[in-house]
């Protein structure tokens, strides 16, 4: 089966937010309610200065720190890769939230914790996730992990991408790619 | 029809190609978004093609319906405008359409406050004072002021029929000191073919900020091909972000480098030998003017280094003629300095030097869909026989200002002097989006009757007479339009998603109307669907297969080269007779903006704005999900160079106060080294003063408080950057 994965041109991003709002919209989220996140970054003093933006979502890890301090096994690793929280079981402790590093875990107005799901409900009957397909530079690819061939795959290959903080030994599912 | 034929499960919606047309009606549980959330997640969906009104680009959308709320858009591939993406506005917007605080109906003002009132009523009550008006103070006594929708021939219609030329667009506070710079040199407003050029160059435009996002995606498709991206811009925009090269400029001294470059262009003989001699005019008298401005006094004015100057000359022309100058928007060339008018010129010559004029990869001329007449079945009104009192038209006072477009931000002046007494506007907030607001709220409080069209209370809304609340853009259908253009023509259209929730009507229908109860109804004696109809008759193609697809290609294909052009000479015309005949300087020449800070003073900066990607004009401020990203990323700040802010005593985020000699106002401060230290510059879309706003209310600052009541001498613009304000640390204590 398919195991999904993302890479996250960093170097397209012109910090416009289209990604945050598409997902709130897609996944009914409140205003304040946010999946996606731009980190700013600036380098240099003037005239040599340079900025860009960080796109964050949640990682999918293969060794995801959420769904090890869960105690009601709510946040969980799918066979596809993504990882998701049940909200039926979700007590709304907040272990999550404090063993996440890349802090992209929200507290939903109901009580219960949620973030990035890949949009798999739609990736399952073929369409790709909002916040790629809104995007007027293409920051985001999305795919298969596991085929070799994928395009995803030979991207990652070819371009010999890392992941966030994978000093971390989180294990993402997502590469990004680095001026 | 059976709008359940149409219906289609998200399963089968994956599988389905065609779009679906159709309005669902509305049970009012389903209004309260809980309730709806959980009652939908299996409901069936309808995707309806249509525009966005996220801002005046009206993106391609396909609007998706979901047991009777909108749900979500997405971006239609078809689209030339944004090639099936949607930006942040377009996503936020929407949720418009459910805000608490839209108009329900159409309100007359009582004293301070308005009362409802039938929407027969407050026709026959408009009707009645403009026919007072129109006898006493005559026909040209009346304005029309649009926002850029489809539906502008209604409203042009409307004025005609009464006798009135006075009809305006924002024309004159955004872009027409750029349209008549190129307009001048080669006959009409050309676009960018940015996905086939090698080499970039963006001076002065920010398409990912004041967003354009087919010639973002186009900008992305280039730099994969291995374009060059460059660009000059005295803040780190977000295009810059893209670019390889960033140049910070002095503020208003565009035009320096521009001529800086055709000076090397010249010199070097590097421009197109054949294309010069063939297809231009003037060549002789520009290597004459041009040797007054080698790089090394452009370096001195503009601060781009002469070295500099000469490598980015000479890779461009290297590469030419896929080459491209950006043809610019509002910065820089569209309506900000008292040189932006030869800024534009400059531009437009730059790029003809290059060859590049209706090339590949270079400037081009897009093709356009000729939409069909009303006439003769509907007979049009004469064309007004009293000239603008604006000043623009001939003989104007402004001799190259835009008649089509006028200058709105007169209105207030002429107003004043009594020179109009009667006016509508629709869509558009000239008491936030004009100059000077004190003296805008004071013209247009003074009109006799002011009648605003819109969704919401917005300032100019707040002080009118009438209110009439137009349908919101997924609840109406529109005219046809031609807007998404490009390569190859399209017709397309704007329809309705979901059935109105209030006592509103389509903008189309309030014209029709108050065409009849205002005596023209005569030039009224259509509805929507057949003018649709009579607008599409000479493409062949029928309103319902394009209210199927929302936009579809008509007419031929673009090709490369140049045939006569719509200029005097019917050439490029680098030296401009139509200039020289109005005792204007023929070929381009160096001219200082207005004003400048003074470089000796610790507190003085040029104030400068622009667009961030999350807001248009004043009219997104006020939706809370757009709102929440400027709190969330601390974007309601003033940018200055770090430098200048610590020698203030100034940490980021510390608060000023701002002054300039029409007004002031306090904010916080960005303190970052990404941009030029003679400036500051204050993100636009902000400074919402309409207390019916309330998430916008009393956030941030608009520069249009600081800047003065200007029109620059050859086409009546605003020149909106040429402001210099006084900044200092606030002393407040703050909690």
């Amino acid at each position: 089966m398919a195991r999904y994965g993302m890479v996250i041109d960093e170097t397209k991003c012109v910090g416009c937010h289209a990604c945050r709002v598409a997902c709130q919209n897609q996944n009914n989220l409140a205003e304040k309610e946010a999946y996606n996140h731009l980190e700013e970054r600036e380098y240099g003093t003037f005239p040599n200065y340079n900025r860009e933006f960080l796109p964050v979502q949640c990682q999918h890890c293969d060794n995801p720190p959420c769904v090890k301090v869960c105690p009601t096994r709510a946040s969980h690793k799918r066979k596809d890769g993504v990882v998701l929280v049940d909200k039926d079981k979700c007590i709304g402790c907040k272990y999550c939230i404090a063993a996440c590093p890349y802090n992209v875990r929200i507290i939903k107005k109901e009580g219960y914790i949620e973030k990035c799901r890949f949009c798999i409900e739609f990736v399952e009957k073929g369409e790709k996730p909002a916040c790629m397909t809104t995007c007027m530079t293409g920051v985001r690819m999305f795919g298969d992990l596991d085929d070799p061939n994928s395009e995803i795959s030979q991207y990652i290959i070819k371009n010999k991408l890392k992941q966030f903080k994978a000093e971390l030994n989180t294990k993402p599912r997502i590469y990004y790619k680095k001026a | 029809m059976n709008i359940n034929r149409f219906e289609i499960t998200r399963r089968g919606f994956l599988k389905a190609t065609g779009a679906t047309v159709g309005a669902l009606s509305l049970s009012h549980e389903l209004l309260d978004f809980k309730n709806w959330a959980s009652a939908s997640a299996e409901a069936p969906i309808t995707r309806i093609p249509t525009f966005c009104n996220g801002c005046g680009n009206r993106c391609g959308i396909f609007a998706f319906v979901k047991n009777g709320r909108l749900w979500k858009i997405e971006g239609n591939p078809e689209a030339n405008g944004n090639l099936g993406v949607i930006c942040p506005k377009g996503h936020g917007y929407l949720h418009d359409l459910y805000n608490p605080h839209r108009l329900k109906g159409p309100l007359k003002r009582a004293g301070d406050h308005f009362e409802s009132i039938p929407w027969e009523q407050a026709y026959k009550e408009i009707a009645e004072k403009i026919n007072l008006i129109l006898m006493d103070a005559g026909p040209q006594s009346i304005f029309w002021v649009n926002y850029p929708q489809s539906n502008h021939m209604y409203a042009l219609r409307l004025m005609h029929a009464l006798g009135s030329p006075h009809y305006f667009t924002h024309g004159s506070t955004c872009y027409t000191a750029r349209n008549a710079g190129w307009v001048t040199t080669v006959g009409e407003l050309p676009s960018n073919d940015l996905s086939n050029s090698r080499y970039i160059l963006i001076v002065g435009r920010n398409p990912a900020g004041g967003l354009d996002l087919g010639e973002v995606k186009k900008i992305a498709e280039a730099k994969e091909k291995g374009a060059k991206v460059v660009v000059i811009d005295p803040r780190h925009s977000e295009t810059a972000i893209l670019a390889d090269e960033w140049l910070p400029i002095k503020p208003g001294t565009d035009l320096a480098f521009l001529l800086g470059m055709i000076n090397v262009v010249v010199k070097e003989e590097l421009y197109d030998k054949e294309f010069v001699k063939e297809k231009t005019v003037g060549f002789e008298q520009l290597e004459d003017e041009i040797v007054n401005y080698p790089p090394e006094w452009a370096e001195r004015v503009c601060e781009i280094p002469a070295k500099t100057i000469f490598r980015i000359t000479r890779e461009i022309a290297r590469l030419k003629p896929k080459v491209l100058l950006h043809r610019g928007y509002h910065a820089a060339f569209g309506s900000q300095y008292l040189n932006s008018f030869e800024t534009a010129r400059a531009l437009a010559i730059a790029n003809s030097l290059l060859g590049n004029i209706n090339r590949e990869g270079g400037i081009y001329f897009a093709k356009s869909a000729q939409l069909g007449e009303l006439q003769p079945k509907h007979p049009a009104p004469e064309l007004p026989k009293i000239g603008k009192s604006d000043g623009t038209g001939i003989p104007g006072r402004y001799p190259l200002g835009s008649y089509g477009d006028g200058i709105t931000h007169a209105i207030p002046e002429m107003a004043l002097r009594g020179e109009l007494k009667a006016g509508f506007v629709y869509h558009n907030n000239p008491l936030r989006t004009n100059p000077n607001p004190k003296r805008v709220i004071a013209g247009y409080k003074k009109l006799d009757l002011l009648v605003v069209v819109d969704t919401v209370l917005s300032e100019t809304a707040s002080i009118a007479h009438y209110v009439l609340p137009e349908s919101f853009y997924l609840e109406r259908d529109e005219a046809v339009d031609t807007k998404h253009s490009g390569k190859k023509a399209q017709v397309s259209i704007q329809q309705q998603a979901v059935k109105p929730l209030f006592d509103t009507r389509p903008g189309t229908q309030i014209i029709i109307e108050f065409g009849k109860h205002l005596g023209v109804g005569k030039y009224f004696n259509f509805d929507i669907d057949e003018a649709n109809r009579l607008r599409l008759k000479p493409f062949g193609v029928t309103l319902e297969e394009l209210k199927k697809n929302g936009i579809l290609f008509v007419g031929e294909k673009w090709k490369e080269g140049l045939g006569k052009l719509e200029t005097p000479s019917g050439k490029v015309e680098i030296r401009s007779s139509t200039l020289e005949k109005l005792g204007f300087p023929p070929i381009p020449r160096w001219e200082e903006p207005l004003v400048s800070p003074d470089p000796k003073d610790l507190h003085s900066f040029r104030l400068l704005h622009g667009k961030q990607a999350i807001h248009t004009h004043a009219m997104t401020a006020n939706q809370p999900v757009l709102m929440a990203v400027s709190q969330r990323y601390d974007m309601i700040r003033i940018w200055m160079n770090k430098k200048r802010g610590e020698q203030l005593g100034l940490k980021d985020g510390d608060w000023v106060r701002i002054k300039s000699i029409v007004g002031e106002g306090k904010i916080r401060v960005r303190l970052t080294e990404g941009i030029h230290p003679s400036c500051i510059w204050l993100p636009s879309g902000y400074g919402i003063f309409s207390k019916h706003l309330k998430t916008a209310y009393d956030v941030g600052l608009s520069y249009n408080d600081f800047l003065p009541t200007y029109f620059d001498p050859t086409v009546g613009h605003a020149m909106s950057s040429e402001i210099v304000v006084q900044v200092s640390k606030d002393q407040e204590v703050r909690s």
